[in-house]
C-alpha cells in the first residue's frame, strides 16, 4: 500500500511537472504578451520594447524557465508581472477562498449525490423517483450562469434576503455575513454537481441491485437496510468517488463561470485574470496549485477504492 | 420593500432573513468590470485604475467635469511669454496619508521618475517636453520645456501624474499613499478595493463620506442586481443600450454625458485601397453618421470629425456632416479604378461590444456605397501583436485625453506617436496646423488652427471618425453630489448618501 501511495504520488510530481511546460509553451504561442497587457492603451512600440526588456522577457525561453523553476523549488513563486506583487501571497488567499466554497459545496455534493442517488433506486419507477429525475435532468441541462443570474434576481434583487455578490472574510463581517455570502454560490454550484453525481449513483446502484450476491443477501434473510449498506452500496460506490475525486478538482479552479457570476474572488477567476494579462508567473503558480490538487483528489478516489474492494487492495498489494 | 409583498411570502420568515437596506456606515460602493493591476499611479492604463488614482491621489491641477482645469496641489500657475518656462506655487501643509508633509521635492522626484526610461511609465512620453523640473524652495515647483507648450498645466491634471511620498515609491504596488481625499486601506483582486476617509484632508470638511469601495463584478446583470439589492451604490459605466431601460427605474437614476472618447475605422493609408484618397472619402460620404449613432450606440453619442467633439468649444461648427450619398460614393470609387465597388475584410474587436457592432453597423449601411465589407472578429487582446498598423481596415477608439493636444497631435500628425500603430496618415496642412497650435498659448489662436486641422481631416479623411461616444453611470437614488464625469472618473469628495 505503501509503495502504491509513493508510486502516484511520483507520477502526480511528473504531472505537474508535465503542466508547467506546457502552460509555459502555451503562454509564449499567445499572440500579444505581459508588456502589451500592462501598457494597454499606451503600447507603443518603443514602450513595449523598454518594458519587455525590464521584465526580462528577452532573455532565451529555456534561460526564463530556468529562472522560474529554480524560483519555484526554492518557495518562490516569482512576482506577479501585471500586479508587480508576489504572487505565491495572491494565489494562496484566492485558494483559500476558494476552498471554503469547495469544501462547502463537495461535503454537500458528496453527501446529497450519493444520498439521492440511493434514494431514486431504491424507489425505482415510483412518482418521487421521477420527480428526482425530472429536477436532475432540469440542472444537468440548465448552465450555471443562467440559474446563478436567476437566483441572484430573486434573492437580492427582489425579495432583499441575501447579498447578491462577493465574499466577506469572517474575521470582519461576523459568521452570518460570511455565511449570506456563501448560500448562493454553494447552492448554484450544489444543484449542479449534485444532479450528476446522484445520477450516477442511482444508475451503478441499479446494476449492483440486480446482481446475484444481492438475490443471495437477500435469500438469506438480511433486512434490507443491511443489504444496501453492507452488499449493495460498496460495490456501487467506486464511479462515484472517481467522479466526485473530478469535482473536487473543478471546484478548486474550474468554477469560473460561478465565481464570474457571483463575483466571488476564487482561484478560477484569478487564473482567468492571469490568462487575459499574460502573467505567466501567476498562472503558473496557479496551474500547479490546480493540477497538485486534481493529482492528490485522484489518489485519494484510488486509495478509497482500495479500502472499498478488497480485489483491488490486494492486486495493487501485490504490484 | 413592499409589505404586501412580505404578506404573501410568510412574515415570520421573511422578517428573520431580512437584510438591512444597507449598512449603516457612511461608504460609497461602487462596481466596476475589472481588477485594477498596478496601484502605483504612474502605471495605471485602464478606467477602472483611474478611479482609483483620481481618489487617493492629487495631481498640481485637477480637471472638473466641466473640462475646466483648476489647481490641485498647486496654488496656481504663471508661464513665461516664450510658453517654456512654468511656475507652481504649491499649497502649504498638504499631508499624505502618512502623516508627513507633501513638498516640492515630492514632485521634483515624481516627474523624475516618469521620465526615466528605466521605469517605462507607460504614459511619459506625453511629459517629454520637460527638460528640467526643480524645487527653488519647498513650496515652489518650476518646469523649463524644450519646446513651447501651451496646455502644460492642463496635461498635469491627467490620471498617471500624481505625487506621491517620495522616500515611499518602493511600496506602492502593495501600500500606495497619496493625499487625495480617500486613503488606501486594502485591495483584494477580483474582490474589492477598500478606501477610507483622509482625516487631513486639505479641503477643509471634506470629503463627506467615510470611505468608498470599489467592488470588482464582471457580470453587467448582476452589477444591475446589486444595485437594485441595495449592495451598490453606484455602477461605473454601464452598456449604452441599458441607458433607456434602467431609465425607467424608479428607484435609480441614470446619467449619460457626453465625452471626447472615439471609434473610428482605422485605414491603413500605405496600402491599397486604402492609400487612395477618394476611396477614404467614398467611405466617409457613403454613409450618415447619424445612423451610425442611433444603430450603434443606441442614440448615445454624437457624429464627429476628429477627435474634438462636438461639445468642444474648437469643433468645426461649420462642417456639415450630411446624409448618405451612396452615388456620389460609387463615383469616387469610379474614379478611383473600382467601378463595380470595392469587397474588403473589416476586423471588429471581440472583447469591445460597441465596436464590434460599428463594424457590423458599417458593413450594413456601407453596401449601398458600394463597399462590400467582410467582418472578421479577432479578439481584442490579439490587436496589438496582429491588427493595429497592420490591417487594411479595423475598428478601435480611444479613449478621451486631457487635452485637444493631446487627443489629436499624438493620431494626425504624421510624427504623431500613435499615428504609425493606426493610419499611417500624412496631411501637411494638418501637420502645420497641429504644430501651430501647439506653439500658441492663446485659446483663440488655437481655435483658429483646430479647425484649419478639422477642414483637413474632413477633405483627406485619415478613415472614418464615427462618433463621440457617451459615458453613462447608474446610480442609487440616495447618492448625492457625484456629476458624470466625462473623463470617466469619480470626484467624491461633496457625495453624499442621504
Amino acid at each position: 500500500m505503501l509503495l502504491f501511495v509513493a508510486r502516484r504520488l511520483l507520477a502526480a510530481v511528473g504531472v505537474v511537472w508535465a503542466m508547467s511546460v506546457l502552460i509555459f509553451a502555451i503562454v509564449h504561442i499567445l499572440p500579444g504578451n505581459v508588456a502589451y497587457a500592462i501598457l494597454g492603451e499606451y503600447a507603443t512600440p518603443t514602450a513595449v520594447a523598454a518594458l519587455e526588456d525590464k521584465l526580462g522577457l528577452n532573455a532565451p525561453l529555456w534561460l526564463q524557465y530556468w529562472h522560474w523553476l529554480s524560483g519555484v523549488l526554492h518557495g518562490d513563486f516569482g512576482l506577479s508581472l501585471s500586479m508587480d506583487r508576489p504572487a505565491g501571497p495572491v494565489i494562496m488567499d484566492a485558494l483559500g477562498r476558494s476552498a471554503i466554497l469547495a469544501g462547502i459545496a463537495f461535503v454537500l455534493v458528496a453527501a446529497l449525490g450519493i444520498g439521492l442517488g440511493v434514494y431514486a433506486a431504491t424507489h425505482k419507477g415510483q412518482a418521487s423517483d421521477r420527480a428526482l429525475a425530472f429536477a436532475q435532468f432540469l440542472f444537468i441541462a440548465v448552465p450555471d450562469f443562467f440559474t446563478g443570474l436567476l437566483a441572484i434576481l430573486l434573492f437580492a434583487a427582489w425579495l432583499h434576503w441575501l447579498p447578491a455578490t462577493g465574499y466577506v472574510p469572517i474575521a470582519e463581517a461576523g459568521l452570518r455575513e460570511w455565511l449570506a455570502h456563501l448560500v448562493l454560490p454553494v447552492a448554484v454550484l450544489t444543484l449542479g454537481l449534485t444532479a450528476h453525481v446522484s445520477r450516477l449513483t442511482r444508475s451503478s446502484m441499479l446494476e449492483v441491485l440486480e446482481s446475484r450476491y444481492i438475490l443471495a443477501a437477500r435469500a438469506k434473510g438480511l433486512p434490507e437496510r443491511l443489504v444496501l449498506r453492507r452488499h449493495a452500496l460498496p460495490n456501487a460506490l467506486p464511479p462515484t468517488i472517481t467522479i466526485l475525486a473530478i469535482d473536487a478538482g473543478i471546484l478548486i479552479g474550474g468554477i469560473v463561470v460561478v465565481e464570474t457570476v457571483f463575483a466571488y474572488p476564487g482561484l478560477g477567476r484569478l487564473l482567468v485574470f492571469a490568462i487575459e494579462h499574460r502573467d505567466l508567473p501567476m498562472l503558473q503558480a496557479g496551474i500547479l496549485i490546480v493540477t497538485a490538487i486534481y493529482a492528490v483528489a485522484n489518489l485519494v478516489a484510488d486509495i478509497a477504492y482500495a479500502l472499498l474492494n478488497p480485489r483491488i487492495r490486494y492486486a495493487t498489494g501485490v504490484a | 420593500m413592499d409589505l404586501t409583498r412580505r404578506t404573501v411570502l410568510g412574515a415570520a420568515l421573511a422578517v428573520a432573513a431580512t437584510r438591512p437596506g444597507r449598512a449603516a456606515q457612511n461608504v460609497m460602493r461602487i462596481g466596476l468590470g475589472t481588477s485594477p493591476t498596478r496601484l502605483d499611479p504612474m502605471m495605471t492604463t485602464n478606467g477602472d485604475e483611474y478611479i482609483y488614482d483620481n481618489l487617493v491621489f492629487n495631481g498640481l491641477t485637477r480637471m472638473r467635469a466641466d473640462l475646466s482645469v483648476v489647481p490641485d496641489l498647486a496654488q496656481s500657475w504663471s508661464y513665461s511669454e516664450d510658453l517654456k518656462h512654468w511656475t507652481f506655487p504649491l499649497r502649504h501643509g498638504v499631508l499624505f496619508h502618512n502623516g508627513r508633509e507633501m513638498v516640492a521635492d515630492d514632485v521634483v522626484a515624481f516627474f523624475q521618475r516618469l521620465l526615466d526610461p528605466k521605469n517605462s511609465a507607460p504614459s511619459s512620453s506625453n511629459y517629454a517636453m520637460i527638460e528640467t523640473v526643480t524645487a527653488p524652495d519647498p513650496y515652489t515647483v518650476v518646469f523649463d520645456l524644450s519646446f513651447p507648450y501651451g496646455g502644460f498645466a492642463d496635461i498635469l491634471s491627467d490620471r498617471q501624474v500624481k505625487i506621491v511620498p517620495r522616500d515611499l515609491v518602493g511600496q506602492l504596488s502593495a501600500h500606495p499613499i497619496g493625499t487625495g481625499p480617500f486613503a488606501f486601506v486594502s485591495y483584494t483582486p477580483g474582490d474589492r478595493m477598500v478606501l477610507a476617509k483622509n482625516p487631513h484632508y486639505f479641503e477643509p470638511g471634506l470629503p463627506k463620506l467615510d470611505g468608498v469601495e470599489l467592488r470588482i463584478i464582471p457580470e453587467m446583470s448582476v452589477k444591475i442586481a446589486a444595485l437594485e439589492a441595495g449592495d451598490l451604490d453606484i455602477v461605473w459605466d454601464i452598456p449604452l443600450d441599458q441607458v433607456k431601460p434602467l431609465g425607467g427605474h424608479a428607484n435609480l437614476r441614470v446619467e449619460s454625458v457626453p465625452t471626447a472618447s472615439w471609434d473610428a475605422a482605422i485605414m491603413n493609408n500605405q496600402t491599397a485601397p486604402f492609400n487612395d484618397v477618394r476611396v477614404r472619402r467614398a467611405f466617409n460620404i457613403g454613409v450618415d453618421r447619424r445612423d451610425i449613432v442611433e444603430l450603434t450606440l443606441f442614440g448615445q453619442g454624437v457624429p464627429t470629425i476628429s477627435p474634438i467633439p462636438p461639445t468642444h468649444p474648437f469643433y468645426a461648427t461649420d462642417i456639415t456632416l450630411g446624409a448618405a450619398d451612396p452615388d456620389g460614393a460609387r463615383k469616387l470609387l469610379a474614379e478611383a479604378g473600382h467601378p463595380e465597388g470595392i469587397t474588403v475584410p473589416i476586423i471588429v474587436p471581440v472583447g469591445r461590444p460597441v465596436r464590434e457592432r460599428l463594424g457590423v453597423t458599417l458593413q450594413q449601411l456601407l453596401k449601398p456605397a458600394g463597399f462590400d465589407l467582410q467582418v472578421q472578429r479577432v479578439p481584442f487582446s490579439s490587436y496589438d501583436a496582429e491588427v493595429s498598423g497592420k490591417a487594411p481596415l479595423y475598428i478601435d477608439g480611444y479613449f478621451a485625453r486631457p487635452t485637444i493636444d493631446t487627443s489629436c497631435y499624438p493620431f494626425l500628425h504624421s510624427k504623431g506617436s500613435w499615428n504609425s500603430r493606426l493610419w499611417h496618415y500624412s496631411n501637411p496642412d494638418v501637420n502645420r496646423a497641429l504644430d501651430a497650435a501647439r506653439l500658441s498659448g492663446d485659446p483663440a489662436k488655437q481655435k483658429v488652427q483646430y479647425i484649419a486641422m478639422q477642414h483637413g481631416v474632413y477633405d483627406d479623411p485619415p478613415g472614418l471618425f464615427a462618433y463621440a461616444v457617451n459615458f453613462a453611470c447608474a446610480y442609487a437614488k440616495t447618492v448625492q453630489g457625484v456629476q458624470t464625469h466625462p473623463m470617466r472618473w469619480f470626484d467624491l469628495t461633496h457625495a453624499t448618501l442621504a
